[in-house]
């Protein structure tokens, strides 16, 4: 290991350049603004070495070296451009021109594509090969089309999809000149993320959607930050007018910095929700004013900035009402109670580190669904670290496979014994104190094994998993928050983290739930006249356009967002914004006289992590290296920590139909579901078990009533599921998706009441 | 280089000669006496003469001179930059532009704006192209540019409008069907040239 830290010293172009062994040539000579041109490379996966252009010469070895292969060694002298070099190069540009359709008036990757512009550098202006042309007609994936003709088999969209998306959905036919990709998993497991395509150098990977629809010149991009998840990663609405005949602006893409960051489909494809208005609505305006001034409770949800917040927090310590955020209530009581015992304020791990851990384990989240950016990290973990998961929920998840060493089930409702379960196999006993000791000894593993039935035979199986490892994560999600005994599972989560050696992530379930629990003082239950802001209430202010207000959505909307790294990112708004917003009220009704709303960038609480910076201060970029820039960190520092967990006797876990609150297919709220790519009508999904015992059939319309919403959907059958839990959509449902606050298993009558037509 | 020569004004030599003109007229009566000599002489017709007879050629003879515009417009030249015209192909008659954009990008008035989209034969269709003729100052660039010989400049050059802005659409400047026969190949700049057969290579895509 020590060698790794070991300086060296070597010369590239004349240039003598101090460095630390371990490095690439290539990575050594980006870091010192020497060029050298790839066309395979991407920074974000292991090198793939199937161009050859990063070919250099080091002195006293024979022939040529790859640079993105080829670490560094002390001493070298490298010669990145001879003229035998550049002629090399030349050469393979134009093999890649061979027979490579002369079509770039129509490409859509024209002005920004990775052939076109070395085919230029390297002055190929014939082809003088050929080969024997080979029919092979585009295809189409979905959001994704795919036409051979134009792949250049770099191999970089196999190599993302594997290694950072973990789905293996691309494949490479092997076939001299009649080589192509294939997408092995295009009808159902591929995640439609996108990210190949936006790898892809060439114009052989493109958007279904936008194809055609303009140049990539023409757009203005704009950075900002996704708004869907807590992960929040970074992007660019693409931006032009929307025709000759309406100049309005319209965002037709969504790029992002492909090089070192990543996008899951609802990222790059649920982009159109925005909020439009054509003018401000005065007699709304004032009714909002009124609204607000007499709220005793104001209900929102955790789609929202930082600074939006703030702004409801200020308003709430002077008109007194009270906040509701359902999702973000639960979650911040749960990071309480896990500060209680593990002395963090957060939890340590993040998506970088979760990406190098050797062993995770995954509690409490259909994370497929829940959390893309997570599931992303811990594939590369897979990958790259040969990582070891154990995934633990109470439905299987076929999609996940590949990535998973051992899948536990245990009964829906008894996290709690489960939570027991894990801390007491990972708690290293010789580390407790007497307390803490003598909690663990109370446990009653037999009967909670029983209850949870999770088998010890399979706990000594995650135990063997951690064997030789070094490093390990336990990732917590989203069921777990709004369970009757999550303060408890907090607990002992707290525990887990203090004594043993598992870094905790515990995934921020919507949005900014992060950055709310947070900035705001919330409350748990709504009472008296309640505004809902993109929630339900007697006056609602909605960013979906059905309210009594408009309010705008965000990607109209400047500020910053709290991410799952606690990471303060900053957004920018890609679309104007015609109507009222909530500062506009909050300044009538409470003379809150800030002109912008990033006035409150900076103000920003300090003692909950926040830093004083002015929005416009805020960096928004990657090194050189990859790594992230963008905000700020929030400080973690170290809380007194005393408490223990409660005794754990009574695992309440439920039996007969069981309905699963659960976003699926990307899909994560209203918001997306809003975006015309993905708009859809959610249908309860459940296996064969489940209709029998339901006694329902593929196709039915049924009835049902969870979280105090009664529900009419089409069942169908999904051959992937097993057991008696079906799967339910809650994007759909508009803004009471928002204002939830049960459990996400419930115990649910189905009842028919007809037929779907289809 | 001496600059001797270029500050020697004094350019050739000169042989300007008087007239040999009657001295004006300075009193009243000297006036008058003029103007009684040439009334009497009939001066005045003999300038008319040439006129008259123009007419009368021009009106009996058949040897008119004057371009009756705007009834009669007179031939241009080729190289011209007026208004655009869209060619089509002569085999399908399907419009030439292949929506690259390049005439967008390039105008440097900013004048040219096109909507294009993926059509039900997976081809880019054009589904909209304008120039307004307001801002565009005819320098022949996007005709350049077009890879595709779709967009040339013709020979028509009345502009006047009654609007601050002239546009036309991709049908305006698209040659009419009906008129396809008579579609004309552009010879100005970026047009094949003469000798283009010649020059063709065979392209290695042929085996
Ligand atoms: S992939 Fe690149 S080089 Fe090939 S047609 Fe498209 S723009 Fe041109
Ligand atoms: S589809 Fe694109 S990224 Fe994939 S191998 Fe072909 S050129 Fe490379
Ligand atoms: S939805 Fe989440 S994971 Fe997907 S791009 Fe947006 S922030 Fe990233
Ligand atoms: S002639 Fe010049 S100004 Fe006019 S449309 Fe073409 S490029 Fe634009
Ligand atoms: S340059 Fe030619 S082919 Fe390209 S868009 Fe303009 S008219 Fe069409
Ligand atoms: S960049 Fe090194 S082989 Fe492609």
């Amino acid at each position: 290991m020590s060698s790794q830290k070991k300086e060296i010293t070597i010369t590239i172009d004349g240039k003598e350049i101090k460095t630390q062994w371990g490095k690439t040539i290539l990575e050594v000579a980006r870091e010192n603004g020497i060029y050298i041109p790839t066309m395979c490379y991407l920074t974000k996966v292991e090198p793939i070495a199937s161009c050859r252009m990063c070919v250099v010469n080091v002195e006293g070895v024979d022939g040529m070296i790859l640079s993105c292969q080829e670490k560094a060694v002390d001493g070298a002298v490298i010669n990145t451009n001879t003229a035998d070099i550049w002629r090399e190069r030349q050469k393979i540009m134009e093999l890649y021109d061979v027979n490579h359709p002369l079509e770039c008036g129509v490409c859509d990757k024209s002005g920004e594509c990775e052939l076109q512009n070395k085919t230029l550098e390297f002055e190929v202006d014939t082809q003088e090969f050929t080969a024997k042309d080979q029919h092979r007609p585009t295809q189409n994936w979905g959001f994704i089309s795919y036409d051979p003709s134009l792949c250049i088999m770099c191999e970089r969209c196999v190599r993302v999809c594997n290694e950072i998306v973990g789905d293996e959905a691309l494949q490479i036919s092997v076939g001299g000149y009649k080589s192509t990709i294939v997408n092995v998993k295009q009808d159902d497991d591929c995640m439609e993320c996108g990210e190949c395509m936006a790898v892809c150098p060439v114009g052989a990977l493109v958007s279904t959607d936008f194809k055609y629809s303009s140049n990539a010149w023409e757009l203005s991009p704009i950075p900002a930050s996704c708004s869907h998840c807590s992960s929040h990663c970074q992007l660019y609405y693409e931006v032009k007018h929307e025709s000759i005949d309406n100049p309005q602006e319209k965002i037709y893409r969504v790029t992002n910095e492909f090089e070192y960051s990543s996008l899951c489909g609802a990222g790059r494809f649920a982009f159109d929700f925005e909020n439009r208005v054509n003018a401000k609505d005065k007699e709304a305006f004032n009714k909002a004013v009124d609204a607000l001034k007499k709220a005793e409770t104001i209900r929102f949800a955790s789609v929202i900035t930082n600074e939006e917040a703030l702004l409801l927090q200020k308003i709430s310590q002077i008109s007194g009402a009270k906040l509701v955020c359902d999702d973000a209530y639960a979650y911040s009581q749960f990071i309480k109670a896990y500060s209680q015992t593990s002395g963090k304020r957060f939890y340590g791990s993040d998506l970088k580190s979760l990406s190098k851990s050797q062993m995770s384990i995954v509690l409490g989240t259909r994370l497929y669904d829940d959390a893309p950016m997570v599931k992303y990290h811990l594939a590369t973990s897979v990958k790259r670290e040969k990582a070891q998961v154990a995934y633990l929920h109470p439905i299987e998840d076929k999609r996940l496979q590949n990535l998973v060493t051992k899948f536990v089930k245990y009964e829906p409702g008894s996290e709690e014994g489960v939570v027991a379960l894990l801390a007491n196999i990972l708690i290293d006993k010789s580390k407790l104190d007497e307390d803490a000791k003598k909690w663990l000894d109370n446990l009653d593993i037999g009967y909670i094994s029983a209850e949870s039935n999770v088998s010890e035979e399979e706990l000594d199986e995650i135990k063997a998993m951690m064997w030789k490892k070094k490093s390990f994560t336990l990732i917590a999600g989203e069921d777990l928050y709004k369970h009757p005994k999550a303060k408890n599972i907090a607990k002992i989560l707290g525990l887990i983290d203090r004594y043993s050696n598992f870094e905790l992530l515990i995934i921020p379930p919507a949005s900014n739930t992060m950055g709310v629990s947070l900035i705001c003082d919330l409350s748990d239950k709504a009472s008296g006249y309640t505004v809902g802001y993109n929630s339900v209430g007697d006056f609602v202010m909605s960013s979906l356009g059905d309210g009594d207000i408009d309010m705008p959505a965000l990607n109209q909307q400047e500020g910053t967002f709290t991410t799952i790294d606690k990471r303060v990112v900053p957004t920018n708004p890609a679309l104007g914004y015609n109507g009222y917003e909530l500062l506009d009220i909050a300044r009538e009704a409470f003379g809150l006289n800030y002109e912008y709303i990033i006035d409150l960038t900076s103000q920003l609480p300090e003692e909950k992590g926040f830093k004083n910076i002015a929005f416009d201060n805020l960096p928004d970029e990657f090194g050189i290296d990859g790594e992230n820039k963008r905000g700020y960190l929030i400080d973690n520092s170290e809380v007194s920590s005393k408490l223990l967990p409660d005794d754990t006797d009574d695992i309440e876990s439920f039996d007969g139909t069981i309905v699963y609150l659960c976003n699926d297919r990307g899909n994560f709220n209203p918001f997306t579901n809003k975006s015309k790519m993905f708009e859809n009508r959610g249908e309860l999904r459940g296996s064969k078990q489940f209709a029998t015992a339901a006694k329902i059939s593929d196709g039915d319309i049924v009835k049902f009533k969870v979280a105090d919403i009664e529900f009419e959907r089409v069942f169908s059958i999904d051959t992937s599921l097993k057991g008696t839990i079906a799967l339910n959509p809650i994007y759909d449902i508009g803004l009471s998706s928002f204002a939830i606050s049960s459990y996400r298993f419930n115990k649910a009558k189905i009842e028919k009441v007809g037929r779907s037509n289809e | 280089m001496s600059m001797e020569e270029f500050k020697d004004r004094n350019v050739g030599v000169q042989n300007y000669r008087m007239l040999d003109l009657e001295p004006n007229p300075e009193t009243g009566m000297d006036k008058f006496k003029q103007v009684v000599k040439r009334s009497v002489k009939l001066e005045l017709f003999t300038g008319l003469k040439v006129t008259f007879r123009e007419m009368f050629n021009a009106l009996f003879r058949g040897e008119m001179h004057t371009t009756k515009y705007p009834f009669e417009k007179l031939p241009i030249s080729p190289r011209y930059r007026a208004i655009h015209e869209m060619k089509r192909l002569l085999e399908s008659g399907h419009y030439r532009c292949i929506g690259c954009g390049l005439c967008e990008k390039i105008c440097i008035a900013n004048c040219i704006r096109m909507d294009t989209r993926y059509d039900e034969n997976q081809r880019k269709e054009v589904s909209e192209y304008t120039i307004n003729f307001g801002r565009c100052i005819f320098c022949g660039y996007c005709a350049e540019v077009c890879p595709e010989l779709a967009i040339v400049h013709g020979g028509r050059y009345e502009t006047a409008s009654e609007q601050r802005a002239s546009y036309s659409t991709f049908e305006d400047m698209l040659t009419p069907l009906d008129q396809l026969a008579q579609q004309s190949e552009y010879p100005g700049f970026g047009a094949v040239s003469a000798d283009a057969d010649e020059k063709i290579k065979k392209t290695p895509l042929a085996y």
